[in-house]
């Protein structure tokens, strides 16, 4: 009996151990019967699907919005399965649990690169639990949501391993069939060959491939890619150049209506009396519906009618006293002084702290203090916010372009009164995304519509000016940074504090109220990019004070990077300005124990011609380096004044995302984020005064254009590091490097966004 | 009222007042000419009137009964895409791609007004926004479709 118990308590830990590599991907992997079955089609497991002519067909659970994902993971699967990456389709992935994204919830914990470098050394603390811990949630949870740079790193091992497995059940099919060794049989292009000169194609082998076990799957060397790192040109394009790709408000269904909306202009208020009758009889207008706020947030009013154009007359018309709730003396400057007295007065949650910053200064050392503040946002998405839902008989059918479908099906579940199972979702492209459609309060609200005409689908959109007033919106955060500095300018301590509202929970409320809890866990993303920045001060202090202003916020492209690389990076130029020392030599001297970082930086500083090649007069470079989503993007920027206002020429950006599965789909990356980045940089505000948001639409939330638009320079690290983010890391750095530049134009330092020269 | 829609003739019934966008999208169900702002300010809706770059989003069809229009769909297609979709394919431009339609077509009306453009026309014309920020693609792509890119 003690015998048994041994050997039983033996095996539980080795299947521990295997569970830290194996298991995780492996329970991943799904079952055949997870795909849709088509007519001749056969599934070989949850991912991988085999057509009769010998085409693939990839499970899709994350959704294209711009950034590559519906090409960079067919290019994984057309690795492991060597077929050409046109032989590669997509099919909208099921509700199972084998598709959530747990790295994006992994990615997510609040440990500082410190301790996992010493975990990655050996042992075990709490990097290596707490991971293990939010994966095996994950993967129970199976959140299915398209988030935090998270997508091919998520995908990087499970599409790779479905696809080698379904390789090898059909190279096994081959071998029964022939009666030769699987290991003397070749695949190339989807057709299996033996030198004796046989072959057959995927297609044929598909049948017999389902019943044959894979054997031992190995995943293909890195020499052996071929297509894997090549600058593959995405699938998704050929129908975004000739008007056939179909975004959420282009679903068109036989007998459709359209809706308007218009919600109440003070956030969390809400109609009072709708004088409804006042447009009934106007052309076209079929109804009229009344929104319950979404979980908390506004509501309002919309207009069902034959076209778009005749509700949004219709709504325009409309007669409505707005009720203003409690947010009528919500107000930006009010936010500002409240976050600005949080830091001072209020105790902030440690994030890190290292060394003692408490020690008394050396003689002849000094700290320099700023302050730093960056506003709300609005996302603005070129596609407003839209969805199309069908609701008869206890079913729901719902269109949308969304970040998150399972949160989408269980609000309209909710908002219906069906269980989920009777909702059927599907995923439209996303003009956008940027983080607003992790949001699902425009799905609940066509759905909402759609009840009041049953049977009759209804396509909701948001005009531009109810998209901008009524956004989560990224929260403002203040933050206090001291620097100390020794005699000769070495740099010794660094203190933040900082304060803002945390989005995490409050998002968690909004769409996941069963597991949002009654207090608020500390919310990595208010401190990402401050706690975990990679120079090394001796001393460090790094805290946050989560304030709760009650303004809806949410998830911003870069998240808490987009204002914390700017406090951070501005602060460090400051430093280094103060220490008499050159920007990238200050940097590299404080990067000894981040060689990953300072190659980043040395290949940036190096196409810039950094200290090396001199700028016409009237022209300055910046620099600023940032790590979030696990990549490092450093960017030098060339800056001049035209008309006293700021002109980027050229970015020079280089970027650590480790292995890369396509580097032309990253140069895109890079490049949107400058001008999404710049953008915000220069322009970018969201006032609110009692409690309304004053901006409306394009003129007043001003985008940068073409003519204004610098030239983005890309340039890769070679790295064998498993695939961290890329559709958000190029954003944060741009801001403090374009800071950085005017500094050196103009001698002052520009903290608060955004930039006014 | 009758509308020339790429060299077809339609007709719809629209009150004159209805912007085209609309007639397009929802009367039509031609839905490659994207709603952006309403106001004529971001260019996703852009068509081409007798050759012109128009926002449609604020055109009253009436104004346009009779007028040449062409909308993305009308510019060319797979089998036989116009130089500038080739481009924007070679240069691989969109991301997201909503804008696209808008872009292709006010880039569209620049080459025929002005084929081999300069750097300040391109400017001048193009004054569409792109939230995904593919400018710099969109500029090449509109000098290798004018045959001026270096």
């Amino acid at each position: 009996m003690k015998r048994r118990t041994w050997l039983l308590g033996t095996a539980g830990v080795g299947a521990l151990l295997v569970g830290w590599v194996a298991l995780p991907q492996r329970s991943r992997l799904g079952l055949a019967a997870m795909m849709a079955a088509g007519e001749g089609d056969i599934a070989l497991n949850g991912w991988i699907k085999i057509l009769p002519d010998g085409s693939v067909v990839l499970a899709m659970p994350r959704s294209e919005m711009g950034q590559g994902v519906h090409t960079a993971l067919p290019q994984l699967a057309a690795e492991e399965l060597d077929v050409p990456l046109s032989r590669v389709r997509i099919e909208q992935a099921g509700w199972d649990s084998v598709y959530g994204n747990v790295a994006m919830l992994v990615g997510n914990l609040p440990f500082h690169p410190s301790e996992e470098e010493r975990e990655r050394e050996g042992g075990f603390g709490r990097v290596k639990a707490g991971r293990w811990m939010v994966g095996k949630v994950a993967r129970e949870l199976g959140l299915n949501a398209t988030g935090g740079s998270s997508s091919v790193a998520d995908a990087w091992d499970v599409v790779r391993l479905a696809a080698a497995t379904a390789r090898a059940s059909l190279v096994g099919a081959a071998s029964l069939q022939w009666r030769l060794p699987a290991d003397e049989l070749q695949v190339k292009e989807g057709v299996v060959s033996h030198p004796s000169g046989r072959s057959i194609g995927y297609g044929e082998l598909a049948r017999e491939a389902a019943a044959t076990p894979p054997g031992s799957v190995q995943l293909k060397e890195r020499k052996d890619w071929r297509v894997i790192g090549r600058p593959a040109p995405r699938l998704d394009v050929p129908a975004k150049v000739d008007g056939t790709a179909k975004f959420g408000l282009d679903v068109r269904l036989p007998g459709m209506l359209f809706a308007a909306l218009r919600l109440a202009p003070v956030l969390g208020g809400a109609p009072g009396r709708v004088d409804a009758q006042s447009v009934l009889s106007m052309p076209g207008v079929r109804r009229v519906v009344t929104l319950p706020a979404y979980a908390r947030s506004t509501a309002g009013v919309a207009v069902v009618a034959d076209s778009f154009w005749q509700a949004r007359q219709a709504l325009q018309a409309l007669d409505v006293d707005w009720l203003p709730g409690p947010n009528a003396k919500l107000d930006s400057q009010a936010i500002a002084d409240t976050l600005r007295q949080a830091v001072e007065a209020r105790e902030g949650y440690r994030f890190y702290e290292s060394g003692n910053v408490e020690r008394p200064l050396p003689t002849g050392a000094h700290t320099i203090e700023a302050w730093y503040s960056a506003p709300h946002l609005a996302h603005a998405t070129l596609e407003p916010m839209n969805a199309t839902a069908r609701v008869q008989d206890g079913r729901v059918e719902v269109w949308a372009p969304t970040q998150v479908p399972q949160m989408c099906r269980a609000a309209a579940a909710r908002v219906a009164g069906v269980p989920e199972d009777k909702v059927d979702l599907h995923v439209t492209l996303l003009g956008g995304g940027f983080g607003r459609r992790l949001e699902v309060d425009y799905v609940a609200q066509a759905v909402r519509v759609a009840m009041d005409v049953p049977g009759v689908p209804v396509q909701l959109i948001w005009p531009r000016e109810e998209d901008m007033r009524h956004d989560f919106y990224r929260p403002m955060h203040v933050a206090r940074l001291r620097g100390v500095l020794a005699g000769n300018g070495e740099p010794l301590g660094l203190q933040i504090k900082s304060a803002g509202d945390a989005i995490s929970p409050r998002w968690m409320e909004r769409g996941l109220p069963a597991l949002s809890g009654p207090v608020d866990v500390p919310d990595k993303t208010a401190s990402e990019g401050l706690f975990d920045q990679p120079y090394g001060f001796a001393d460090q202090r790094i805290e946050h004070v989560f304030t709760h202003t009650g303004v809806p916020v949410g998830f911003w492209r870069s998240v808490g990077h987009s204002h914390n690389a700017f406090f951070m990076e501005s602060f460090v130029d400051e430093l280094a300005a103060a220490a008499g020392q050159d920007a990238v030599a200050f940097r590299r001297s404080l990067l000894k124990q981040s060689p990953r970082h300072r190659a980043v930086l040395d290949l940036a500083v190096e196409r810039s011609g950094w200290g090396l090649r001199p700028l016409p007069p009237g022209r300055a470079r910046g620099v600023a380096l940032h790590e979030s989503f696990g990549s490092v993007v450093a960017q030098v920027v060339e800056v001049s004044l035209e008309k006293g206002q700021p002109r980027v020429h050229r970015v020079v950006c280089a970027i650590d995302c480790g292995t890369v599965v396509n580097p032309q789909i990253v140069a895109q990356q890079m490049e949107g984020a400058v001008v999404f980045g710049l953008t915000a940089a220069l322009h970018g505000r969201i006032d609110i005064r009692g409690g309304a948001v004053q901006q409306g639409n394009f003129p007043d939330y001003q985008m940068l254009t073409l003519a204004s638009a610098p030239l983005v320079e890309t340039y890769i690290v070679a790295s064998e590091r498993a695939p961290s983010g890329v559709g958000e890391p190029g954003v944060p750095p741009i801001a403090p490097a374009v800071a950085s530049a005017l500094f050196g134009l103009t001698g002052r330092r520009h903290r608060s966004l955004p930039i006014v020269v | 009222m009758e509308l020339k829609v790429n060299g077809a003739r339609l007709q719809v019934e629209a009150d004159p007042a209805m912007p085209l966008l609309w007639v397009l999208r929802d009367l039509l169900q031609m839905t490659g000419t994207k709603f952006g702002c309403g106001i004529a300010a971001c260019g996703a809706c852009t068509v081409r009137i007798d050759g012109q770059a128009v926002r449609s989003c604020v055109m009253p069809v009436g104004s346009v009964a009779g007028k040449a229009i062409q909308t993305i769909e009308g510019l060319g297609n797979a089998g036989r895409p116009h130089p500038l979709q080739a481009a924007w394919i070679a240069e691989q431009v969109p991301q997201c791609g909503y804008c696209q339609s808008g872009m292709l077509m006010a880039a569209a009306a620049l080459l025929e007004r002005k084929p081999k453009p300069t750097d300040a026309d391109i400017d001048e014309a193009m004054t569409n926004i792109c939230r995904c920020g593919t400018y710099q693609r969109v500029r090449v792509a509109i000098k290798r479709a004018a045959g001026t890119k270096t």
